[in-house]
């Protein structure tokens, strides 16, 4: 059996890009795992044909985490079938593992990828495309892909060593503090945002009272909007209410 | 024409893989979206100037789960198409520009809809990709995934010559037809998109910390922006 050739790590490696390749609403990833683990089985049981179909079939079964978690698992999950090849571990453990990590990570990556960072580079990009617009593209696809990448790398490093060390990842990576560090920093681009706009539109009133005026008309409004996001209305809701009142304002 | 929309189709296939099936490297955002629309037809500071706005406009839906938030790529596209259009020699117009975001709304629901079809479909291949394994065949995972990319592609190339088509006629034929005042009423909608988008961002990063975080720095910037607004 043996451990898996540079060349078959990379292609693993490459393949958990394509996770939600075949995305579907009744397995999920699934077909996404299989795809990235397969070069991993095909050098498991390469002279095991039908052991291969088996440990395919494992890997069919429902998945779903946040893509950029899933190399983590990825990796784990290759490394237990190299000691399921040889007989060391029941298969299984393999999916015991796999749903023990896929719910717990998919909250962690959803809460850092789609909660922090991602609002903190798009803010950060939208603001620095008012200086140019390339500026902000950049500043969006570094700041979000510095961090998304690396946990790609080192998550699915990390998770090649075995479980135990796929933990340690986790626990090192410090998901919650980074993630609060995100927010925080998001927040204040997404404050520092509506007080660059709301300026501009306050300085066309001209004076110090309608300016103070607007600002806390604008300071309720984001306050009201974020209970309403809050509590579930879509921004689309609420675009299409300006819609019909702006449809209103031109066949009046 | 033709070159531009073959560009716009494939900007579409990138955007609409990059947001679902693969990589998801923020390729399908709508400020590099709406660039990227704005610099084929024409003028991509038009283009950009939609994609800051819309960039923040739908981050408050997050795509946990099976819940598919609406298609801000696809939003993307027809605003950028559109105000490339529209924009004249001094840029875009406040009451053009409001009408635009606004119009984008039911595009950002129509690729929604589609997306969930997408996914159904897939749905199919797996089932077929399964049954296939099952007979022994492992090179079933590697074309049912080439499947589902492929369908993620097409339906991207798809959605962006609808949207892009779209966005093509609404600047050229439909925005002319508004007169000046009626934009000006229009445009008095336009200073809620920043509210938006800044309270978008701020519902999906709020907690104790955050809250001053961002309210504090809102009243900062403003009264230091307008200040110096005054001053120069």
């Amino acid at each position: 059996m043996g451990g898996l050739t540079q060349a078959v790590r990379r292609k693993v490696w490459w393949r958990q890009f394509l996770f939600q390749g075949c995305w579907n609403y009744e397995g999920m990833q699934n077909v996404g795992f299989a795809y990235s683990i397969l070069p991993a089985l095909r050098h498991h049981y390469r002279e095991r044909p039908e052991d291969l179909i088996r440990a395919l079939k494992r890997h069919l079964e429902y998945f779903n985490t946040h893509p950029a978690m899933g190399g983590v698992i990825l990796g784990a999950t290759a490394r237990m079938e190299e000691r399921v090849a040889s007989g060391e571990v029941d298969p299984r453990a393999i999916g015991t593992f796999k749903v023990g990590l896929m719910g717990s990570l998919g909250a962690i990556g959803d809460s850092y990828f789609w909660g922090a960072l991602k609002p903190m580079a798009s803010v950060a990009g939208a603001i620095l495309s008012l200086l140019h617009p390339v500026l902000g593209i950049a500043a969006l696809l570094v700041l979000y892909n510095l961090s998304h990448v690396s946990v790609r790398l080192k998550g699915f490093a990390a998770g090649m060593e075995g479980e135990e060390s796929a933990v340690r990842f986790l626990k090192g990576a410090g998901f919650t503090v980074r993630t609060e560090d995100r927010k925080i920093l998001a927040a204040i681009l997404g404050g520092a945002y509506a007080g660059v706009l709301g300026s501009k539109t306050a300085f066309l009133f001209g004076g110090a009272a309608p300016a103070v005026a607007f600002f806390l008309v604008a300071l309720i409004t984001v306050h009201l909007l974020t209970v309403l996001f809050r509590k579930a209305v879509s921004p689309s809701e609420i675009l299409l209410f300006l819609l019909i009142i702006g449809t209103m304002f031109l066949w009046r | 024409m033709v070159w531009q929309f073959l560009l716009a189709a494939a900007i579409g296939a990138i955007a609409y893989v990059d947001r679902t099936a693969a990589f998801q490297l923020m390729l399908h955002r709508p400020l590099v979206v709406a660039t990227a629309m704005g610099a084929v037809f024409g003028n991509v500071a038009a283009g950009a100037q939609v994609g800051a706005v819309l960039e923040l406009l739908y981050l408050a839906r997050l795509p946990v789960g099976a819940s598919i938030p609406p298609d801000d790529t696809g939003a993307a596209m027809f605003g950028g198409a559109a105000a490339a259009v529209a924009s004249s020699s001094v840029g875009l117009d406040a009451g053009s520009f409001t009408a635009l975001l606004l119009l984008s709304v039911p595009c950002a629901e129509m690729g929604k809809a589609a997306d969930r079809l997408i996914r159904r479909v897939n749905g199919r291949i797996a089932a077929l990709t399964i049954e296939s394994v099952e007979r022994g065949d492992s090179q079933a995972v590697e074309h049912g995934l080439l499947a589902g990319l492929i369908l993620f592609a097409l339906s991207g190339m798809v959605l962006a010559l609808a949207f892009s088509g779209l966005g093509l006629a609404t600047g050229k034929l439909l925005l002319p037809r508004f007169g000046p005042e009626s934009k000006a009423q229009f445009a008095v909608l336009l200073p809620l998109f920043p509210l938006i988008g800044a309270a978008s961002v701020f519902s999906c990063t709020r907690t104790d910390r955050t809250a001053p975080a961002f309210y504090l720095t809102m009243g900062m910037v403003f009264a230091a922006t307008l200040f110096f607004r005054w001053a120069g």
